[in-house]
């Protein structure tokens, strides 16, 4: 079996094979991220990546190529090596993008991974995104690997002998860092409903909504034109939500807030309707405190459907249990090996810092 | 007939468990006991993008759709809370990138409230007409991916052929062709040329007539009518209950846009309509879009009329700069100068914008001492009407999906964040 490998690679009529291979090469449609646009416009009218036999095809078990196209998640890493597999021999990989790279825009990410950890890489394409032309190079750029066998890089450059441009210093001093120019302030006093004078005409509105939970809410803020912010009371919490659904049709926010240093998340609806015309420009958010160690809020998914998956999200997110929401405890948008709650504050991303010598600041 | 009840132990197939199918294993079980199959739809598939959709179908008919989004969850709100505020601007466009400027203005707006920045008239219109631009390309990818996933080849390269010269308006005026991030707060980054206003009036022109064309390949094609017309039907009230937003909400009855809700940037200033459509299926959320071309057209055709001369920045964050007047034609150089100190007050400060697939929410937690916000929520409008595509699934057949898939236009980066 080996020996017909290897006469298949290196026999007489391997050049041949190398000329086919070298013109067909069909990228499968693993589309990952953003990337795919120029993918698209390489492969449409415009460019026409067709014309170096190069096509989108939709099986895997008949194409030849990959193009990673940006970024590649802890989710679809795993799509993308079920993918290699599955492809014939001989199979390339070029990954567009600056995210396929070392991670782009997104390097400190909790959920990224260099796709050269998880296949081997022929072609890497920087840009945020590529354009067009690039990629068609790259394509052009693995042809003549697969003809040649060796791996050049596309990019020529001139040899600079630095000396000439400017006078170092026999032993180069030290400098200081420059500071980044993130200022975080530790523990922070953090507060959504700050009322607002704006010239907005919203008396009969916020009527209506005391009308609705005046006897619930501690508060009704108005934070903006069309924004009203009430603080609602944990334990009233569902009543206060099957007051306003007559009203209030649909969800378009679930949000929370972690406040470690207070002790609490804040968790935001923010509603909205499309049937009642005098409510369509305002937004209502209904807020409450959740204390930290323990944080359960009733799910309002069976009054309104539309916050459904939002909340699944923010489970997965802070780990606030949404009771009657019948998702908790499973994962719908991170992958298994995400770390757990990663938008809580004591989840630190790693920050910008400047290395001098072998000092990190 | 008696009943006769074989009761085998199901488990799971093995392949789920390393793919972590989100599945309940009872889930399973009930499909086998009830004759029904569970289909797994993507994540990679031409029919499904980088997403998968667990199709429980009895016979051929889907009896129950859950997704499974997060393939292309970036961690965008998590990586906010440590960069700038003017940092976030490339981060948040890159959800979806043909449609950078809309997200951009949504982003950019909710700053602008917080530190009540007046943006100057020309700036408002050049955002008018680049939002526009994207709203139109954005409707161009939709279109022709959704003629990929029917099968239609001709179909997916007229409109990109077309969003070339969307692509080319953009690359003249900003530099790059998707990824623009050319709003910034208090207006533009730079003036826009006459020349370039020119160009992007005549590609008008163009794309109108080439539409023509394309209505006759593509939208008026008894193959493609056949596929999408009763397909997929969201009603009214399932719309507004599940939330849909967008093209597809008014697709299905309800006129609701908030370009004219909010009346942001210049379209309170120009004359354009809202097309709503009623029937609610595949084919209605289609021509929706291809209308709100058209609209586009025409907003983007008076906004290079009538736009005024004048600043594209803000004064009131130019300050007290000694080269005001050059800053107020293009901000190069002055970048860092200007932006690195925006610290927006305490409190809360939510945006909406009308994207091109729909309504964009952003929402900044500011604690008013830091000089990056200390929480950003998102909500694109493809994780919102995420619910009621899983929901118009129901009841039609396997082999509809993808008409249904690509009606939505959903964009996972888009949803995923």
């Amino acid at each position: 079996m080996d020996e017909n490998i290897r006469f298949l690679h290196d026999g007489p009529l391997s050049p041949i094979k190398r000329w086919g291979a070298k013109w067909s090469l069909w990228p499968v449609h693993l589309v990952t991220a953003c990337c795919g646009v120029e993918l698209a416009h390489a492969y449409a009218c415009g460019y026409d990546g067709e014309r170096l036999g190069s096509l989108n095809y939709g099986i895997a078990r008949q194409t030849n190529l990959i193009i990673v196209e940006g970024a590649i998640t802890r989710k679809m890493a795993r799509v993308l090596k079920i993918t290699w597999e599955q492809m014939p021999d001989p199979k390339f990989v070029i990954v567009m993008g600056a995210c396929g790279l070392n991670g782009g825009l997104f390097w400190n990410g909790y959920n990224m991974v260099r796709p050269s950890d998880v296949v081997p890489v022929d072609y890497f394409i920087p840009g945020c995104p590529p354009t067009p032309e690039a990629l068609l190079r790259a394509i052009r750029a693995l042809q003549d690997k697969i003809m040649s066998g060796r791996a050049d890089s596309t990019a020529r450059f001139e040899k600079v002998d630095l000396r000439d441009l400017v006078q170092m210093p026999e032993t180069p001093k030290l400098k200081r860092a420059p500071t980044p120019p993130l200022k975080i302030t530790k523990a922070p006093p953090i507060k959504v409903d700050i009322p607002r004078e704006v010239d907005w005409d919203g008396d009969e509105i916020l009527s209506l909504i005391n009308d609705k939970i005046g006897n619930y809410a501690t508060g009704i803020t108005v934070t903006g034109r069309g924004r009203i912010h009430a603080r609602i009371p944990l334990e009233r919490w569902r009543e206060t939500a099957s007051a306003l659904s007559a009203n209030f049709d649909h969800v378009r926010s679930v949000n929370v807030i972690d406040v470690p240093h207070e002790e609490k998340f804040i968790v935001e609806y923010t509603l909205s309707s499309y049937t009642d015309r005098t409510l369509t420009g305002v937004l209502l958010t209904i807020f409450t405190e959740v204390p930290r160690e323990d944080p359960v809020i009733e799910s309002l998914a069976d009054i309104w459907p539309s916050a459904d998956y939002m909340e699944r999200e923010m489970y997965e997110f802070f780990g606030v249990w949404f009771d009657g929401n019948d998702w908790m405890g499973r994962k719908f948008l991170l992958a298994p090996d995400t770390p757990d709650y990663p938008l809580r504050k004591d989840f630190e991303v790693n920050k910008e810092s400047y290395v001098i010598g072998r000092e990190r600041r | 007939m008696r009943e006769e009840y074989l009761d085998i132990p199901v488990e799971p197939p093995a392949e789920f468990q390393p793919l972590f199918v989100p599945i309940p294993r009872e889930y399973v079980e009930n499909a086998f006991r009830s004759d029904e199959f569970i289909v797994l739809v993507g994540p990679q598939h031409p029919g499904s993008g980088h997403m998968r959709i667990v199709v429980r179908i009895k016979g051929d008919i889907i009896v129950d759709a859950l997704p499974e989004p997060g393939y292309v969850h970036r961690s965008m709100e998590k990586l906010a809370e440590n960069r700038l505020y003017i940092q976030n601007i490339p981060l948040f466009e890159r959800p979806s990138i043909m449609d950078s400027s809309n997200y951009n203005v949504g982003y950019v707006r909710a700053i602008e409230d917080a530190l009540d920045i007046e943006v100057p008239e020309r700036a408002r219109y050049i955002r008018t007409i680049f939002c526009e631009l994207s709203r139109i390309g954005t409707h161009l990818y939709d279109a022709g991916i959704f003629s990929v996933f029917l099968g239609h080849t001709t179909g997916f390269m007229w409109p990109f052929g077309l969003r070339e010269l969307i692509c080319e308006a953009n690359l003249r005026a900003t530099g790059t062709r998707v990824t623009t991030s050319f709003i910034v707060p208090g207006g533009v980054r730079a003036d826009v040329d006459d020349s370039v206003l020119k160009f992007i009036y005549d590609s008008m022109g163009v794309i109108e007539k080439r539409m023509k064309g394309f209505e006759k390949i593509f939208i008026k094609n008894p193959a493609v009518i056949a596929r999408l017309k009763d397909v997929g039907v969201l009603t009214k009230e399932e719309a507004i209950r599940y939330g849909v937003v967008g093209p597809f909400l008014r697709a299905s009855g309800v006129a609701y846009d908030v370009r004219k809700v909010e009346g942001y940037d210049a379209y309170d200033e120009l004359e354009w309509e809202v097309p709503v459509g009623d029937d609610g299926d595949a084919y209605t959320r289609f021509l929706v879009r291809v209308e709100e071309i058209s609209q586009s057209i025409k907003i983007i055709r008076q906004a290079i009329k009538n736009i005024p001369r004048g600043p594209i920045l803000s004064d009131d964050l130019i300050g007290k700069l000694k080269e005001k007047d050059q800053v107020r034609k293009n901000i190069k150089g002055y970048f860092y100068r200007i932006f690195s100190r925006i610290r927006l007050p305490q409190g809360e400060f939510t945006s909406q914008t009308e994207a091109g697939r729909g309504l964009l929410l952003y929402s900044i937690v500011s604690d008013g001492e830091s000089n990056v916000p200390y929480r950003v929520r998102m909500v694109t409008p493809g994780w919102l009407y995420l619910k009621g595509f899983m929901e118009s699934l129901k009841g039609s057949r396997l082999a509809d999906l993808q008409a249904i898939y690509g009606s939505f236009g959903y964009f996972p980066p888009e949803a995923d964040r």
